[in-house]
């Protein structure tokens, strides 16, 4: 009984342990699973959709921007984690806000 | 691709971290490279062919290299005919613009030539492959019979794109035979998580401070806004960096690699030669390693190792970008070392630990001004102003509310640049460990969540002229 108990424990405690990793899961298979959406009020503009798929746009680096920014208009839950952003950012920055400088300062110029 | 971003974090690392623990013992190996191949593709379509080039040719000189009944003198040429092959690919599509830019500038030429872009990662790759051919040539290690473990070793994308520069000697024994379970899993994906963090979470905001003050114009900095801003790139510079090595030493132990460590608190150091042992530390010991000792090392006359140094710290100055800025960067921290090494060395020993310190982290920052202006003009200006000398304003209004709004940022940026944290966790840890368990667990799930929220809302994009 005691012996069963502590491997519940053990199997317990690792599925705590990769939370992280089922968040990160969780989200991909929810975004596989959600319609996507074509229009957001909050930002008053379309969403971008799955790029149609060409050859050249694949060489000229086009195709993969496409597909990031699809992936971050259509990412589950977007409007939650964008007013997550600003509320964190308002205690944090006291209101300083502007978007993140997004710049790769390790990938730049390397 | 790069690690911080939703498609790299919530769709290409489940898909290969599914398929890499669902597929048998000799698949492995095959996902990864696959996925490494892939994920450098994404962002460099073309240049991918280049990649794949250097990894048959280096691969083919390897295996001549290590073959029993090469001659002394033929495998001399082989090696001339690597480094030739690497450093030319390198210095071409690295350095072709600057060579020209600088000739058309001497001679006021206009030269229209065609400059290629620079492919991702050249530098970084180059460099592994140069450690593997150049320790095949020694003897220190056995040419790699496999194509397929010499392509993962220098594709692999955890450390493709930026680093840590992983030399072959270190992996070798890893790349076929390698533990792989659980704990090192979750302990790697947990170090990606601090790696992302630091990434989104302090680097890109400090940042948003140092592109303020850059985007002024020279006669409105005040020079204690100089000051803050030089030291929030300090800070975005470090976090940028160690985080995404952080986010490659993770993904590596998550498939069962271990690599270096990258970076050691760097700016708790007490002196220059301390800093650059604690400041990407791959890069310093590679140098070390195949120029720094080739040169002949210390065991030189005073007037040898002066030179010695300066070469190594022209060419450390020139590997950081295309730009002559680099090299008075790395000369800058060449002469820095120099005179540390010959004057300085005895009696710092006495300073007061404070001074040791304050006395590195005056330098260090100052060197970023030398690092992130291109345009000299730019940088003699922005220094006069840190220094007072260009008649700005002491202090104004503008830099108290600035310091105000990020002063909970600045504080935590030091702190997590030190390594008080991790000690006082430790101590922690042997004295309540069952809370300690739960803390942490609560404390990697925030950053998980707050890192998502960040990488999201980065890309909030409201389009305020809409029309209905």
């Amino acid at each position: 009984m005691r012996r069963n108990n502590k491997k519940n424990l053990a199997i317990i405690q690792n599925i705590v342990c990769m939370l992280p990793f089922l968040f990160i899961l969780a989200m991909f298979i929810v975004h596989l699973a959600l319609p996507d959406k074509t229009f957001s009020k909050e930002e008053r503009r379309y969403l971008a959709q799955w790029p149609v798929f060409h050859i050249e746009k694949v060489l000229d680096g086009s195709y993969a921007n496409k597909v990031k920014s699809y992936f971050s208009d259509q990412f589950p839950f977007r409007n939650f984690w964008v007013h997550i952003h600003k509320g964190s950012n308002q205690i944090l920055l006291q209101g300083e806000d502007s978007n993140s400088a997004d710049v790769d300062l390790a990938v730049q110029g390397k | 691709m790069v690690f911080s971003s939703l498609f790299f974090t919530f769709a290409f690392l489940p898909v290969t971290v599914i398929l890499y623990y669902s597929l048998g013992k000799h698949f492995k190996n095959i996902v990864l490279l696959t996925a490494s191949l892939f994920f450098y593709a994404w962002g460099e379509p073309v240049y991918v062919l280049l990649l794949c080039g250097s990894i048959l040719i280096n691969y083919c000189i390897g295996a001549l290299l290590g073959r029993d009944d090469a001659s002394r003198r033929n495998r001399k040429l082989l090696l001339i005919i690597s480094l030739v092959f690497n450093v030319g690919c390198l210095a071409y599509f690295k350095y072709f613009g600057l060579i020209i830019c600088t000739i058309a500038d001497i001679g006021s030429w206009h030269l229209n030539v065609g400059i290629p872009t620079l492919p991702l990662g050249i530098s970084f790759y180059t460099f592994q492959t140069l450690s593997y051919v150049i320790d095949v040539y020694r003897g220190k290690v056995k040419q790699q019979k496999s194509l397929i473990l010499f392509a993962l070793y220098s594709s692999m994308f955890p450390q493709v794109v930026a680093g840590p520069i992983v030399k072959y000697a270190d992996i070798e024994s890893q790349l076929a035979d390698r533990r792989i379970n659980f704990q090192g899993f979750y302990s790697g994906m947990r170090r990606f998580l601090c790696g992302l963090a630091k990434k989104v979470l302090l680097a890109n905001n400090i940042g948003m401070l140092w592109s303020e003050v850059k985007a002024m114009p020279g006669t409105e900095i005040s020079v204690l806004m100089a000051w803050a801003g030089i030291i929030a790139f300090t800070l975005q510079i470090y976090f940028d960096f160690s985080g995404y090595s952080d986010m490659a030493i993770g993904l590596g132990k998550m498939f069962g690699y271990r690599f270096k460590e990258n970076f050691q608190y760097p700016y708790i150091a007490q002196s220059i030669s301390e800093f650059w042992r604690r400041w990407h530390i791959s890069f310093g010991s590679w140098f070390k390693e195949y120029v720094y000792i080739s040169l002949g090392g210390n065991r030189v006359g005073t007037w040898k190792l002066i030179r010695n140094l300066f070469i190594v710290w022209f060419l450390t100055g020139l590997w950081h970008g295309a730009s002559w800025n680099f090299v008075l960067w790395g000369l800058y921290f060449g002469t820095l070392l120099v005179i540390e090494k010959l004057f300085l060395q005895k009696s710092m020993a006495h300073w007061p630990k404070a001074v040791r310190h304050i006395y590195l982290l005056l330098f260090v920052v100052i060197g970023w001004v030398f690092f992130e202006f291109t345009n000299l003009t730019d940088m003699m200006s922005f220094l006069q102003t840190m220094f007072g000398i260009g008649g700005n304003a002491l202090i104004d209004n503008q830099v108290i509310v600035k310091l105000k709004a990020y002063a909970a940022l600045y504080i935590v940026c030091i702190i997590a640049a030190s390594p008080w944290p991790k000690k006082r966790a430790l101590l922690f840890k042997r004295n309540h460990g069952n809370i300690y368990r739960l803390a942490v667990t609560v404390y990697y799930c925030a950053l998980m969540f707050f890192s998502t929220a960040y990488m999201v809302g980065s890309t909030y994009n409201p389009f305020i002229y809409f029309r209905f």
